[in-house]
């Protein structure tokens, strides 16, 4: 573990992170905002100040670049980014604790907010709020490997530590080249959804910030009440559509795109992920029928409920913390799975369910025949012991600390289904629970300590854990030293 | 004729010891020791490798009529038939035990195109094939095809309650199509006539268009109504056991099962197949055959490559209850004794090749289709020269012991009864006994060319 390694490439990470800080201040002068206009700017230079002076103070990367070094190097950029983030935040008046929660929740496109009065903020602020969720989306080390060639080997571990999916996903040989066809592809969708929610009669500026936190699988709307707020059906099944793409493998998209037509769908997590979104949203619209909603509306916010949250978007088409317990059931139970590995979605993801299924369902199977070969199979292809082995130990980290989370925030003061939600939505990257942290409330009420909690939570879900909890071995730090 | 064979193994000398009489046979093998082997025939051995030019100079390749390369290795006998290629223009036949050189499509092509290899053999999956053929025959002993799968062949053995054995054969109403063309009574082969009765024990052999074989298959012959799950157990995931494997997998209609010792081929095994249960052990382990409740196989195939251990397994598979053994048998010399001691179907991969080497040898107007009953009877085409007169089946001074089982005319196949016409220009499928194997041959006279 060599520091002045981390620092300079953490800097590097910073430098270029600086540049998106350019679009708010735009947006805040276009709307004559310009109080904002200058929190956005001094937080910008800030950032490049602190970019460079860590790229100067640190010497080059070496060859040998370490995997721990990497880990190490994608946690810290994340923290520090989120931290710097948040600075416009306090400047409008957050407090330092809910700006940093808003922040984190704003990049790791978790979507639970701390704001309790929306009319306080101005255009910029809601702008900035849904562009840091989508650079979140897709993720800094995604930005950092498509626009910066120069660190080959490095950027490898850095990407794959970023989005360690069970399954590596590559489309070119070049790392460089990955990362810009998943760019070109990211924009490419966005562009699409603004246009088709202009079509439906959205304003410019509430389609682009919604388009930010659609295809980031994020969640942050600037209405306060969400897309509900807008009440326009059409927007909502356009929203559906695009959480659906943003919550389904980007390399896959891009393979059909690149004319491989059969590439989603000969994938089995992508079959398994449409058969949960179609199984679920015919149940919950079943229920809100139940209910005494018509038919159509019924299926639509059946849909919409179902695919938000699945994809840990965590958009509200209607107020969910007023149905009933058994479709509420339906969410809750999708908060857990989460989208597909190589999405914008967060959770513990549709393939680790499918292997560990399967995994689970063969050692069954060896009860019976005790002597068999049973190897775990995914696309037809065996899925490596070591691979099981990280899946089923992700699964349990996972347990852990939704359960000591859980703990933490219910001994703090809150209600149970308010401490169960609230930890899940934010390990999961989704954003409203119910009871008290529903679509409608917010995260501001909870105690100090616990948004503290919850905005790691946020960081370590998104990272999917091992990244970041890998660090934490003492054996690690022990050893480091400056160069 | 001037014939030379690479490796004096099994095949090779199983090979020189047919064809020693007629002709001049040279083996070549590398080690000297297995010229002992040969010394009882009348054959040349000559000491040294297939793949050097000297050695193969010494044998006469520039002479020879055919060159056999049947070593145990495939680049061997590649190398071997293309040297001889060069220096020479024998006719070359080489036999391969893995897929590499044959495995894409057109291989063999490829193979004689740029190695001047005439023929490949592959006796493995050949032999695999066969098994599976047998396999998808439920209660059959012998399952074949000709003509591109338009005529079928099934060898069953009559049990007690099978309806053939009710009355004379003309009263039996076997489906049109299909033809009983010979039993077997013990020992004997008989071609059956309208009133022949046939008895319980009997082997029965029969041709037809696929359709009414499936009917027979199913109703007349086991009396049992056919069963749509099978259960296969396959000891032995080697070469032949993965081929079989890898086609039964594809069949939801059967239940299969792979026992094999070696715990890296066993993952290989089930990585490749989707639906096969691979169990990591020896087949002939009781303890485990047991607990897997192999008795209750419908078919037990045992493919291990060595015979005692294929005959252990096959009889604990027996004794375990298994309805139909098969197994594979290296020696072709212990064919007899594993169907003595109680395996249904013994096949020998390596029996079969030689047969049709040597069946090319003889030459003629006809083709070795398929050899039965461990050489005592065989399948030939015939084809019937084009000035020949057109004349009804039963006028027909036919050899003794064979019957004419199917007969192709331009696209048309037809299984025929007595007063069906052979004509100039048409292909018959005839079965006949090894004891009249020649005289059939040579019934259309000797070849045009």
């Amino acid at each position: 573990m060599r520091l002045a390694v981390i620092v300079h490439l953490l800097g590097g990470i910073i430098r270029i992170y600086a540049v998106t800080f350019a679009a708010p201040i735009l947006v805040a002068a276009w709307y004559g905002e310009w109080r904002d206009a200058y929190g956005f700017l001094g937080a910008g230079l800030l950032t490049l100040v602190i970019g460079v002076v860590a790229v100067r103070a640190s010497p080059g990367i070496p060859d040998d670049f370490r995997r721990a070094e990497g880990m190490a190097v994608v946690s810290a950029a994340w923290l520090v980014v989120a931290v710097l983030s948040a600075i416009p935040f306090v400047w409008t008046g957050l407090g330092p604790i809910d700006a940093l929660f808003e922040s984190m929740s704003g990049l790791t496109t978790t979507g639970s907010t701390t704001l309790v009065d929306f009319s306080l903020y101005g255009k910029a602020f809601f702008f900035w709020r849904g562009l840091i969720m989508w650079v979140g989306g897709l993720g800094v080390i995604a930005l950092f490997v498509a626009v910066l060639p120069r660190q080959a080997i490095a950027g490898r571990e850095l990407f794959f530590a970023e989005a360690p999916g069970p399954t590596d996903e590559k489309l070119t040989p070049q790392l460089r080249q990955t990362a810009m066809a998943l760019w070109k592809l990211y924009v490419g969708l966005s562009a699409a959804q603004v246009a088709a929610l202009l079509v439906t009669g959205m304003p410019l500026y509430d389609a682009v910030c919604n388009t930010f936190a659609t295809l980031a699988a994020g969640g942050f709307s600037p209405h306060a009440q969400s897309i509900m707020g807008y009440k326009n059906p059409a927007a909502e099944w356009v929203i559906t559509v695009f959480m659906f793409l943003a919550g389904a493998n980007f390399a896959l998209q891009y393979r059909v795109l690149r004319g491989e037509p059969g590439a989603l769908f000969c994938d089995e997590e992508f079959r398994a992920y449409s058969g949960i979104v179609v199984v679920s949203s015919a149940l919950v619209a079943f229920y809100l029928w139940q209910a005494q909603m018509p038919v159509l509306a019924a299926i639509r916010h059946g849909a919409f409920q179902v695919v938000s949250i699945l994809t840990t978007t965590g958009f509200a088409s209607v107020d969910f913390e007023l149905w009933s317990d058994q479709p509420k059931m339906v969410l809750l139970a999708l908060m857990f799975i989460g989208g597909c590995a190589g999405s914008a979605s967060g959770g513990p993801k549709v393939v680790r369910h499918l292997l560990v299924a399967r995994f689970t369902i063969l050692e069954l199977a060896r009860t019976l025949h005790p002597r068999a070969v049973l190897p775990v199979k995914l696309g037809g292809r065996v899925v490596p012991d070591a691979v099981m082995r990280a899946v089923v130990v992700f699964m349990l980290f996972y347990l852990l600390v939704f359960a000591v989370c859980t703990t933490i925030v219910a001994l703090l003061g809150a209600d149970l289904v308010t401490a169960i939600t609230a930890t899940i939505v934010t390990l999961g990257n989704t954003g409203p629970g119910f009871s008290r942290v529903g679509p409608m409330a917010n995260f501001a009420h909870l105690h100090p300590l616990s948004k503290i909690v919850l905005t790691l939570a946020m960081w370590v879900g998104r990272l999917e854990l091992l990244t970041v909890l890998a660090l934490l071995q003492p054996g690690l730090w022990r050893k480091a030293r400056w160069r | 004729m001037r014939l030379i064979i690479v490796g004096g193994g099994e095949v090779g000398h199983a090979l020189a010891r047919a064809l020693s009489p007629d002709h001049d046979v040279f083996v070549i093998d590398h080690n000297p020791a297995v010229g002992d082997r040969f010394a009882s025939l009348d054959v040349e051995f000559l000491p040294g490798s297939g793949t050097s030019l000297s050695v193969l100079r010494k044998a006469g390749v520039e002479r020879s009529q055919l060159f056999v390369a049947c070593t145990g290795q495939d680049e061997v006998n590649v190398v071997a038939c293309a040297l001889a290629n060069q220096i020479g223009s024998p006719e070359t036949i080489c036999l391969v035990s893995r897929e590499d050189f044959l495995g894409a499509d057109g291989g063999s092509a490829l193979l004689r195109e740029h190695f001047g290899i005439d023929r490949v053999l592959w006796p493995e999956a050949q032999l695999a094939a066969d098994i599976v053929r047998i396999i998808e025959a439920p209660g059959a002993i012998d399952a074949e095809e000709f003509l591109d799968g338009r005529v079928r062949l099934l060898e069953y053995r009559l049990e007690e309650r099978s309806p053939l054995c009710a009355g004379p054969l003309a009263t039996m109403h076997l489906p049109r199509g299909a033809l009983v063309v010979a039993v077997k009574r013990g020992d004997q082969y008989m071609i059956p006539r309208g009133s022949s009765r046939l008895l319980p024990g009997d082997k029965v052999f029969l041709m037809g268009h696929p359709e009414p074989m499936r009917m027979i298959q199913s109703r007349l012959v086991t009396g049992r109504p056919a069963r749509d799950r099978q259960s296969v157990t396959i000891v032995g995931g080697g070469d032949v056991g993965l081929r079989i494997a890898q086609q039964l997998d594809r069949s939801p209609d059967i239940d299969l099962r792979v026992i094999e010792s070696n715990s890296a081929r066993g993952e290989m095994l089930a990585a490749t197949l989707s639906r096969a249960l691979v169990l990591n052990g020896d087949g002939t382990d009781l303890e485990l055959l047991e607990a897997e409740e192999i008795g209750r196989s419908d078919v037990l195939v045992s493919v291990i490559d060595n015979d005692e251990r294929n005959l252990f397994a096959s009889l604990i598979g027996r004794q375990l209850g298994v309805r139909k053994i098969i197994t594979r048998v290296s020696k072709a010399g212990s064919l007899r004794l594993f169907e003595r001691v109680g395996v249904d179907v013994p096949l020998s991969a390596r029996g079969a090749a030689v047969a049709s080497i040597v069946y090319g040898v003889k030459g003629g107007r006809s083709r070795l289709l398929a050899v039965l009953e461990e050489g005592q009877a065989e399948i030939l085409e015939l084809a019937v020269p084009a000035g020949f007169v057109s004349t009804p089946l039963m006028d027909l001074q036919a050899p003794p012991d064979s019957i004419v089982g199917a007969i192709r005319r331009g696209d048309e196949v037809i299984v025929p009864h007595g007063d069906d016409r052979i004509e100039g220009g048409d292909t018959l499928i005839v079965f006949t006994t090894a004891a009249s194997a020649d005289q059939v041959r040579d019934f259309f006279g000797p070849p045009a060319d």
